[in-house]
């Protein structure tokens, strides 16, 4: 059977309806209505609101992913990806191009994360695959070199793991939500043994930096994004009298502290 | 169970990729995806080329599965077998895993979006088969079994197990280390190590980005389900010389992957990369599939679809026309061996014999001519008579490849060569220019100078024949005139010391490699193209046939003189009386030597020319080829791809290939005559060769002799093509008795038995009187004749090999030079068996410091150019169209040694200028130091017009002048060429 997948042709034509949307809805909207260009208006608070719900796709993503609830990851990986892409261009018109205040760095965390994704699956995606075959160093004889301390770590993450998960093996155990909401302690003490490893393995270090850091990069962005949007939908429902600095405020809020 | 695991044997493995094709066949992976990869090693201290087959380590710590974020993970290692696989629908493409690994051996589908990796073929261990690149390796590399049996297996052996657990990962693939002292030509330490690099421009990844854009043909890239096969066909591969059975698979009416055919009992299933790859030669949206008419100008390239009796009905009109205002000798007939040796010995054949022109001619005096004179001087007809057998060539006790690279040009028979020299601890020497893969495996590499190997045989028998190691008994019961040609290099003095400064070998070296050919219980000698392509390229074979014949290595197992190849001999004749008389003999034997009568109608005109091959690309000279090209009145392209000959012709007409027609495979190294069915139809409209000449034919009044009937392969071959004693047996019924759909010939009955190894004592040549061992005038191998000897003073040569070497070198020697250009008749050669041929008479000048050589010294050309065959997945033009050989290697190179790079400020991959003489063209370097420091070596078979990188074909550096007086063989070997970058 056929994985689900978005390949590369329709994610340029999505991200391109999307270019090309946004462009055209940003030259008319001097000339829209009013409503259109308030972002707390009725419409544009919808908007807002279902480009947000759209955007949480890629958190269940994450927890489908991550816990094995939910179905197929990939499938959920491409809901992630047409879901971010619309949930992206709602809130872009959500906005209504008032880009001179804080909740635009949102937006701008948007478009970045869109970006890297859409670079990542496109672009990366070929040096991913030309990374194959290319440590042929690995295969030289072992010199005398010191696997000591590579082994004491490996010990200390069995001796460890007796205590996080005593029914796993080293070699194929790695942490999840599981573990850290279980045994928080334990975890980070396995986390930074597993750091540590990687550390002395420098596997990182051998690929490019873009190949390296990318994905770190997009989910540093998302919790950036996530965090902010938190606080932006606080501060308009609970501060509006702060955010409306002593204009109207017209959009749905609980108090105007 | 215990822990499965592949066994990858260092020493075995000869970078050919074959694993590669089939793991893609196998998994329908695309460009850029991969699950095992063989990587090039070089270093720019020493000689050294490795090879190492990458693939997943299926570790018993996989770092991969760690690193998988998904839960539950995306990878899993079966505790069982041990086996770690990707589960690709759980996988959602973010590449840690890749990150991860430390060996390397995670592949990613670039287009697909998710991890793959090696996990040991499931399917074909389910049904009881090895994995794919396990059981298809031509050089027996890789294993597959149970950990355990396998170590046991190498111990046995005595062989070394590499620890390259560097991670404490715990890989579970096992290598075993090379044979010490068995590693490199200066015998220094085992490889490959982390110091070592591969050649930049294969892993460019601009190069690479061309299949990216295309995608994958039918049927890679397909889920499983989509191209299972129901239905498997014996036949065999024609795409080059070693001939192999194959098997095809296929799901409906589509062929969906080719394979070895397990059931050879000779080759085993072994099966080389471009075999596996003419699967992207069958679905390919590159093939010519309707006829076309020229509407541009000749070269242009600009065509019209037309229907097929519109084109053959002009193109018979417009022979007619040429005949009548020409002669008919005025068409010259160019078939390749592309077209396979039914057509062209025998629908051609006949065609060319009703139509009434001497001038027909396939590639063989751009290959081989050399060596079939020589063989037919001395034995009485062409090629060995010895087999890859166990028993025959498999007992050897030594094998000297002297310009053969047979591991990149035959690379499943030197799979076999390599195991037995293995396994029966057997020497291995390679002469030649280039530290080839071929003296990667061998013992000792003898950097010859190009164009000198003569020099090197003359010396070597110098000493045998001096120091009384040769076999008496066999030359005095054996060989005519070996006591006259001892005498003769005996006063010439071609002794070692005198071999030495034209060689470029010490003399001690020549000493020692002489004294173990001739102490050897059975020495292979191979040569090939590297003697062939030269000219001296008749004597040189014959005085290496000598050396092999003194040390009684000839007529017995284990023991030969190897230039491929021993074609069968089709040679089917049209009624007398339907055969015009040919007024004219053949301008040349060489089609380089019908450039002249094309261009100037000297010394009478060739106006048309049916082309079945590509010799735009391939024919020496190609400026002033194109200029005589462009003055024909009339021109055919019959081919599978349009290439550059494709633009200047009148007419293309599309052909059908291998299993497209009905055809036995090229000619072959040992005998086997190999039976290629029709299993598939050919794309859009093209047509078997066959059916194409006899339509022609038709048209033109030929039908009673090229019959309707013969359209069909078989019935062809059974009542046309076999009419003689060696291939009277090899009929269709007995071709498909067996499983692997070949026969060895002579066969002269359908009962007779084939036979390993002839000419051994005590039996008879086919067609020979009883007793008569060999098939010559005397029965015996001839060294010297009176009747030779006058052969060879109508050319002005003595018949006792003298040396002379070529015009184009960096010191002076003796060259040859001929008397009569191509515009004159000459002399009428009396080396050519297929008619009164044109030659020229010639003499050898003397070398006085003023020669040609010294002109283009001081002129600047101060490097040795050498063309030859490029690595295993590449074979002439065809593979240029299969986007995986592509990948493998893309583009066309340049080897040049890292003194030299150095000195011109070249750096590896980076773009150079070659220019000889008669031209200059472009290449990416590739420096790496298996080559004489003096020397650059270019491969063939790139052109401008191939779609994937196109490049300016070698052989504008070449020289159509340069030509044996004996063969009319070209040389293509050895010309002096300036470097620079471009």
């Amino acid at each position: 059977m056929r994985r689900p997948d978005i390949d590369d042709r329709l994610l340029a034509r999505l991200i391109f309806a999307a270019a090309v949307f946004l462009t055209t809805y940003f030259a008319f909207l001097p000339n829209l209505p009013l409503e259109w260009r308030s972002p707390g208006s009725p419409r544009l608070y919808l908007i807002g609101t279902a480009g947000s719900a759209l955007l949480l796709v890629s958190v269940i993503f994450l927890l489908a992913k991550r816990t094995g609830r939910g179905g197929s990851p990939s499938a959920w990986f491409a809901a992630h990806v047409v879901t971010a892409m619309a949930g992206a261009v709602l809130v872009s018109v959500h906005s209504a191009g008032r880009l001179r205040y804080a909740p635009a760095l949102l937006l701008l965390a948007l478009l970045g994360l869109v970006a890297l994704g859409v670079w990542a699956r496109i672009r990366l995606s070929r040096r991913i695959s030309a990374t194959f075959a290319t440590k042929h160093g690995s295969f030289a004889p072992v010199a005398g070199e010191n696997r000591e301390r590579l082994q004491a770590v490996i010990r200390e993450k069995e001796t460890l793991l007796e205590r996080l998960d005593p029914g796993a093996r080293e070699g194929t155990f790695s942490l999840t939500l599981v573990h850290w909401l279980r045994r928080p302690a334990a975890s980070r003490a396995y986390a930074r043994l597993v750091r540590e490893e990687h550390r002395l393995l420098g596997t990182r270090g051998t690929v490019s930096v873009a190949q390296a850091y990318w994905r770190r990069v997009h989910i540093a962005l998302s919790v950036f994004f996530v965090l902010g949007l938190i606080g932006h939908v606080a501060v308009v429902t609970f501060w509006a009298g702060y955010v409306s600095g002593g204009e109207e405020i017209y959009w749905w809020h609980i108090t105007a502290w | 169970m215990s822990q499965l695991a592949l066994m990858i044997d260092l020493e075995r493995c000869f970078g050919c990729k074959s694993c590669e094709a089939a793991c893609k066949q196998e998994h329908r992976l695309g460009p850029g995806e991969y699950r095992n990869k063989v990587v090039w090693l070089g270093d720019f201290e020493g000689e050294g080329l490795d090879f190492l087959t990458l693939t997943c380590q299926h570790c018993e710590r996989p770092a991969c599965l760690r690193a998988c974020p998904v839960n539950p993970k995306a990878i899993d290692r079966n505790p069982a077998t041990g086996v770690v696989r990707v589960l690709e629908d759980r996988c959602t493409g973010c590449g840690e895993c890749v990150i991860a690994c430390p060996y390397s051996a995670m592949g990613y589908d670039p287009s697909g979006h998710h991890a793959v990796k090696c996990d040991l073929c499931p399917d074909r261990r389910s049904a009881g088969l090895d994995p794919a690149c396990a059981s298809i390796c031509p050089g027996h590399a890789i294993s597959f079994g149970e950990r355990e049996e396998l170590l046991a297996c190498a111990r046995g052996d005595e062989r070394s197990v590499r620890d390259h657990d560097h991670f404490l990962l715990k890989p579970q693939t096992i290598y075993l280390e090379r044979i010490n002292g068995n590693s490199r030509g200066n015998g220094s330490a085992v490889s490959p190590t982390e110091f070592e690099r591969r050649p930049a421009f294969v892993d460019a990844p601009k190069a690479h980005q061309v299949f990216a854009e295309k995608g994958a043909a039918f049927p890679y890239g397909k889920v499983k389900e989509e191209v299972k096969a129901d239905r498997v066909e014996p036949a065999g591969c024609n795409i080059c010389f070693n001939c192999c059975s194959a098997k095809f698979h296929f799901k409906g009416n589509e062929l969906v992957q080719i394979t070895g055919n397990d059931e050879d009992p000779v080759l085993k299933g072994k099966l080389c990369p471009k075999a596996q790859m003419t699967l992207q030669m069958y679905h390919n949206e590159h093939r010519l599939t309707r006829p076309m008419k020229r509407v541009g100008k000749r070269g242009e390239g600009r065509f019209e679809p037309i229907g097929w009796d519109q084109a053959l009905d002009e193109i018979a009109e417009k022979l007619k026309g040429v005949r009548d205002k020409w002669g008919a000798e005025a068409l010259a007939l160019f078939i390749g061996t592309r077209t396979g040796l039914i057509t062209k010995n025998g629908y051609v054949r006949l065609f060319q014999q009703m139509w009434g022109t001497p001038n027909i001619e396939g590639t063989d005096p751009f290959c081989a001519t050399g060596k079939s004179v020589a063989y037919d001087l001395v034995q009485g007809i062409v090629g060995s008579g010895n087999s890859y057998t166990p028993e025959d060539m498999g007992s050897a006790e030594m094998y000297l490849y002297i310009g053969d690279n047979q591991a990149e040009t035959r690379p499943v028979y030197f799979g076999m060569i390599n195991d037995w020299r293995i396994k029966n601890r057997a020497k291995m020497a390679v002469v030649d220019p280039r530290y080839t893969v071929t003296a990667s495996k061998a013992d000792r590499w003898l950097p010859i100078r190009p164009g000198t190997d003569m020099a090197l045989g003359l010396a070597m028998a110098h000493h045998i024949l001096s120091s009384g190691l040769h076999d008496r008994a066999f030359c005095e019961s054996w060989v005519v005139g070996w006591e006259r040609w001892r005498d003769f290099i005996f006063e010439r003095g071609y002794s070692p010391e005198w071999a030495a400064p034209l060689t470029g070998i010490p003399a001690g070296d020549i000493r020692s490699l002489a004294e173990d050919v001739a102490r050897a219980d059975g020495c292979v000698i191979f040569g090939s193209r590297g003697l062939n392509q030269h000219t001296n390229s008749a004597q040189t074979n014959r005085v290496l046939m000598y050396l092999a014949a003194i040390t009684g290595n000839w007529g017995r197992k284990g023991g030969t003189y190897f230039n491929m190849t021993a074609g069968p001999p089709i040679a089917p004749d049209a009624p007398p009386e339907r055969r015009p008389k040919m007024e004219r003999p053949r301008v040349r034997r060489s089609p380089a030597g019908w450039v002249e009568a094309m261009r100037r109608g000297e010394p009478y005109p060739i106006k048309a020319l049916i082309s079945c091959n590509n010799p735009l690309a391939q024919w020496p000279g190609l400026e002033e080829v194109r200029e005589a090209f462009r003055d024909l009145d009339f021109m055919v392209h019959i081919e599978l791809f349009p290439n550059e000959t494709s633009a200047f012709a009148d007419y293309v007409l599309p052909a059908a290939g291998g299993i497209e027609k009905g055809e036995i495979g090229r000619t072959n190294d040992d005998r086997r005559i190999v039976w290629i069915e029709k299993l598939i139809d050919p794309p859009g409209e093209a047509k078997p060769d066959g059916w194409i000449w006899i339509e022609l034919g038709r048209r033109l009044g030929f039908g009673d002799v090229l019959k309707e009937k013969y359209k069909d392969s078989r019935v062809f071959w059974d009542e046309v093509c076999i009419d003689n004693d060696h291939l009277r047996g090899v009929t269709q019924r007995r071709l498909h008795a067996n499983p692997y759909r070949w026969v060895r010939f002579p066969v002269a009955s359908e009962d007779a038995p084939e036979q390993e190894t002839l000419y051994l004592e005590g039996t008879t040549a086919v067609g020979q009187p009883a007793g008569k061992r060999f098939p010559t005038p005397s029965g015996k191998l001839e060294f010297w004749t009176g009747e030779m000897e006058e052969k060879f003073e109508t050319l002005g040569l003595s018949a006792l090999p003298e040396f002379y070497s070529e015009r184009e070198q960096l010191v002076d020697m003796p060259y040859v030079e001929l008397d009569h250009g191509d515009a004159a008749m000459g002399v009428i050669s009396p080396f050519h068996k297929s008619g009164p041929t044109g030659a020229s008479r010639c003499r050898i000048v003397a070398p006085d410091g003023e020669g040609p050589g010294a002109a283009l010294r001081a002129r600047g050309f101060d490097t040795e150019l050498i063309t030859g065959r490029p690595p295993a997945p590449h074979f002439h033009s065809w593979t240029h169209y299969f986007w995986q050989a592509q990948e493998m290697w893309p583009d066309q190179y340049c080897q040049i040694h890292p003194d030299r790079a150095g000195a011109l400020g070249i750096r590896d991959g980076e773009k150079v200028r070659v220019e000889t003489a008669h031209g200059g063209i472009e290449a990416v370097a590739w420096v790496n130091a298996g080559i004489r420091p003096t020397a650059v070596f270019i491969p063939i078979g790139w052109g401008e017009k191939q779609p994937y990188h196109p490049w300016r074909p070698v052989n504008f550096l070449t020289d159509k002048n340069q030509r044996d007086p004996v063969s009319d063989q070209t040389n293509l070997k050895s010309l002096l060429c300036r470097v620079t970058r471009a």
